[in-house]
């Protein structure tokens, strides 16, 4: 214990002498208590822990290894599970989407579509295409126009791959009163009777693709950002799936995978885009991506085409002569939550 | 003990500097980098003052279709051709007699004898609105001329201005193909029948099972 | 080299330290064991699985994980609040109670991480985080600015107190120009934890019941509140089974954090009474869902007001100098106080600012078996690792463990 026999400690800093005692620790002031700005890497390495953790850890992390690699190189399995095994380590080890040279996203995408054929047998044909320039998507939503078919979300859950068994939907029809006017919480978004019912107005909500997402500013890992064409996507293999974007989405864009997603086979769309619409796993986020499969190859998102009264409009901001551009400059157009600056790039307008 | 809190005192200093150092240096580092323009919109006019087109377009899905281009205002587009859709055009093949004696005479072909006028009242809209008795193989204007059963929506927007309009401005209607340019838009009689034009009722395509499940 | 040697030394001394006790402390440490497994299987079910196994939807996407994640950041930022006069007032009384509650904060930060990691929907690819590797979204993401001050305070609070025990158990006196700096940046990281964690939620503009400016002050002072109490009743027990000596000053001291702490809480607490129902908004709702009910879903009512008196009567009876210092009380209001605050920070705050969901929909949330198992298996571990530190640390105060040199 301490031999001064002072009740309390004081910092003695005006004696510079101490104990014979102290060597190693003692004479510098900076040696022991490691003030040393630690980065990212090092506080994850350097955490320390009792070796009961540290034990167990170390032991999983070399399980796992060691069967990833005794698959790998071992003599008796097949080459097909040989290959699948390669390309799953070299898809758990890839990084950022945004952050690949060409050639990687060729390749992953390459990885991809090899693994699916030695799963299923069947050949998908995942794009990579980058934003065109000059284009910038938005689209419209006329209130008057929709009567609440829902064929719009029927075309996108088939289109885009959604989990068949918790019935995902990128979009919502809400039925709203008509004189409640705006009033979401009167609303109602799963009526099952004739349509379009009397004193009712249809409207659709689904991502908006802000052009000041929310969810891009908090993601941890940067696994959702705005594409140049201002497109709000995901690289569903980076997502660490913590669900913090989720929690910041004032328009209820984003859907969570709670479990593995299941397609049944005959339905898989095999158009598909890294960024879009390939088939995802459980724990990561998606979302309604404007069909970036669809819309950056000229075609129009699968709802809009879908929609048998022409309610909604889809288009490049950016091109004068456009049908959005009309529109924004016509009619009499709205967004949701203006108040919150996320500035979404998705109108409603009345005829 | 003067010195020992002087040397406090130049500790909290030291340390109160770091931190305004390191507030700073955290403020300083751009949060978002594309604050260039305050709003959307005045984004979507800078970017598009200078706009010359862009690689994409819809032409291959448009190729299948038959088309023509029309000009109306300042808006030049495509859109889907009626005439060839029609199975027993030309009308005049049939329609050269008055309708009282084709009902009577039970002439071979009884296309379209099922049509039902359900179209504004019958103060307003009769056969003759839209057709002339002594020309069917085109559609009647209010003031006589006649309109190429192909660009119906110049009859059309006679009466419907505001929709004939939003249509021509793309607000309206239905687009084919894709959102790159060329245009190519239904027409009128396209999504609606003229004769009953309003669209019926019907049942949802989906029920959320799940949904109902959650709010329980 | 000699610093190993003398580490490695106390590791197997502490080894040998916690693994003989008494009766009481075996069955303890068994029963805390038993509960890890049972959470780590079915933390393995839920990682089969996936999140599905939760009772967690699209609508309420944080649930029991993040309410006790939120909590137990507060019960760690608040061990500082014993350091601090320790240290920077010089009061004798609490030097014993440091290390009892540095190890506390340790075991609540490593219980935060565990949470957070079974919270994830894909943990395998926790790595994405780590800058140049991965990406690290900073200084965007509060998220990010929550890895970063967590990992720093774990990382205080285990080299700190690692020090002074090093010291210790050598027989040599820790050199406090070297932990009292520590220890002044530990009093102000220890509120930076905590207000960071709650500008997790507070910078969301899309949860308006989140988004208003009291949360982070808020956060802090039901921390205070909590903590400590928790420090008390942790206290009270070193007291009885082992000969750990705590004066009853150190404890009288601590409830009077306690207390005002806990005033401080139930003033904020009517201030956003007020600000949600002397004119209701739309932005209210959550709060209208929470305290009354809302469309006849009334599933958090009884917790919320449960909670609300709870708080009520542990404050009050503290506020008087007579109850407060009367030890059996004390003890009762502070487990009161503490389950009070577990219950506002989780269902009282986490899971209403999901209700109603963005488009006005209710979908209520009640955590399934499997997230109850994890969550109390997480407690257990924090537990676990809280008695292993305590009585490691309470052996080297007494002078039980001292380090033999093998030569000279």
């Amino acid at each position: 214990m301490s031999s001064n026999n002072k009740k309390w400690f004081s910092l003695n800093l005006t004696n510079k002498s101490n104990k014979s005692e102290s060597r190693g620790c003692g004479k510098e002031f900076d040696s022991c208590s490691n003030n040393k700005h630690k980065d990212g890497y090092d506080q994850i390495m350097d955490v320390p822990m009792d070796r009961r953790s540290a034990f167990k850890k170390i032991t999983t992390g070399l399980l796992m290894g060691a069967g990833a690699v005794s698959t790998s190189c071992s003599v008796v399995s097949g080459d097909d599970s040989k290959e699948k095994s390669s390309i799953e380590w070299e898809e758990y080890f890839k990084g950022n989407y945004k952050l690949m040279t060409d050639e990687e996203r060729n390749n992953t995408v390459d990885r991809l579509v090899r693994s699916y054929e030695l799963r299923k047998g069947e050949k998908l044909n995942i794009s990579s295409k980058d934003a065109e320039d000059d284009v910038l998507f938005g689209y419209a939503f006329n209130i008057s126009k929709c009567q609440g078919y829902m064929d719009c979300i029927t075309a996108c859950v088939e289109e885009n791959n959604q989990d068949r068994s918790s019935q995902m939907q990128y979009i919502r029809i809400h039925e709203m009163d008509d004189g409640k006017g705006f009033n979401f919480e009167e609303s109602n978004d799963n009526y099952y009777h004739e349509v379009p019912a009397e004193g009712h107005f249809y409207m659709g909500t689904q991502c908006f693709h802000c052009e000041n997402p929310p969810c891009v500013e908090v993601c941890p890992v940067q696994a959702t950002w705005k594409e140049k064409d201002g497109i709000v996507v995901i690289d569903y293999d980076w997502c660490i799936g913590c669900r913090y974007c989720m929690a910041a989405c004032p328009y209820d864009g984003r859907r969570f995978n709670w479990k593995t997603p299941e397609v049944p086979e005959e339905e898989v769309n095999k158009n598909q885009h890294y960024l879009g619409n390939r088939l995802r796993k459980k724990g990561v986020m998606e979302k309604c991506t404007f069909c970036i499969q669809r819309s950056r190859i000229g075609k129009n998102p699968a709802c809009a085409e879908a929609c048998p009264t022409g309610s909604r409009t889809f288009g490049n901001l950016l091109d004068p002569n456009s049908n959005i551009r009309w529109i924004l400059e016509n009619k009499k157009v709205f967004r949701l939550k203006e108040d919150l600056g996320t500035e979404p790039k998705f109108w409603y307008y009345m005829d | 003990m003067c010195l020992h809190e002087n040397n406090k005192l130049d500790m909290i200093t030291k340390y109160i500097k770091s931190i305004v150092l390191i507030v700073i240096l955290v403020f300083a580092s751009c949060k978002n980098k594309e604050h260039q323009y305050h709003n959307l919109i005045e984004k979507i006019e800078a970017k598009s003052a200078n706009y010359s087109g862009t690689n994409i377009s819809s032409e291959v899905y448009n190729e299948t279709v038959k088309k023509i281009k029309i000009s109306e205002g300042n808006k030049e587009f495509y859109i889907t051709e009626r005439k060839s859709q029609i199975t027993s055009y030309n009308c005049s093949e049939c329609h050269n007699q008055p309708i009282k004696l084709l009902k009577d005479k039970h002439v071979g072909k009884k296309a379209h004898w099922d049509i039902v006028l359900n179209h504004a009242n019958e103060e307003t809209m009769n056969c003759n609105t839209c057709h002339a008795k002594d020309n069917m193989n085109e559609l009647r204007s209010i003031t006589n001329k006649t309109i190429d059963l192909n660009l119906s929506h110049k009859l059309c927007s006679q009466c419907h201005q505001k929709e004939g309009k939003d249509w021509v401005g793309g607000a309206h209607g239905k687009q084919i193909g894709g959102w790159a340019p060329p245009r190519l838009s239904q027409t009128c009689t396209g999504c609606h029948n003229p004769h009953s034009p309003s669209f019926e009722k019907r049942w949802p395509a989906q029920f959320n099972i799940q949904k109902v499940k959650e709010r329980q | 080299m000699k610093t190993l040697k003398v580490f490695g030394s106390l590791v197997i001394a502490s080894f040998r330290e916690v693994t003989q006790g008494s009766r009481a402390y075996n069955i303890w440490m068994a029963f805390l064991t038993f509960v890890m497994l049972f959470g780590m299987f079915n933390y393995g079910v839920q990682l089969d699985e996936g999140l599905s196994v939760t009772g967690m939807t699209d609508r309420v996407s944080w649930g029991l994980y993040i309410s006790n994640f939120t909590f137990l950041v507060g019960v760690a930022a608040a061990a500082v609040m014993l350091v601090l006069p320790a240290y920077v007032l010089k009061n004798i009384d609490f030097k014993q109670a440091v290390l009892i509650g540095e190890g506390l904060a340790v075991a609540a930060l490593l219980m935060c991480l565990a949470f957070v990691i079974a919270d994830m929907g894909g943990p395998a690819r926790l790595w994405h985080m780590i800058p140049v590797i991965g990406v690290f979204n900073f200084p965007n993401s509060m998220l990010t600015w929550d890895v970063l001050v967590l990992n720093g305070y774990l990382f205080i609070n285990i080299t700190i107190p690692m020090y002074i025990l090093v010291k210790r158990y050598q027989g040599k006196v820790p050199n406090p120009k070297i932990y009292i700096p520590g220890v002044f940046l530990s009093v102000f990281w220890a509120v930076g934890i905590h207000m960071i964690t709650a500008f997790l939620y507070q910078g969301l503009q899309a949860r308006p019941f989140w988004n208003n400016a009291l949360l982070g002050p808020r956060f802090l002072a039901s921390a205070f509140a909590a903590g400590p109490a928790l420090i008390i009743i942790v206290l009270a027990i070193i007291r009885k089974f082992t000969a750990f000596k705590v004066p009853n000053n150190t404890i009288q001291k601590i409830s009077l954090i306690v207390t005002v702490a806990a005033q401080i809480n139930l003033i904020m607490l009517i201030s956003e009474l007020f600000k949600e129902f002397y004119a209701p908004t739309h932005h209210s709702i959550s709060a209208v869902y929470l305290f009354f009910g809302l469309k006849g879903k009334t599933a958090l009512l009884p917790w919320i007001w449960t909670s609300i008196s709870m708080n009520v009567v542990a404050t009050i009876i503290l506020t008087f100098h007579k109850l407060r210092n009367n030890r059996k009380i004390l003890y009762v209001v502070c487990a009161m106080l503490f389950v009070a605050i577990w219950i506002e920070k989780g269902f009282g705050l986490i899971v209403p600012g999901f209700i109603p969901g963005p488009w006005g929909k209710i979908a209520e949330y009640s955590p399934s078996f499997v997230e109850v198992s994890v969550t109390l298996g997480i407690w257990a571990m924090g537990a676990f690792v809280f008695t292993i530190l305590a009585k490691t640390g309470i052996a080297i105060e007494l002078g039980k463990i001292v380090y033999h040199k093998k030569e000279d």
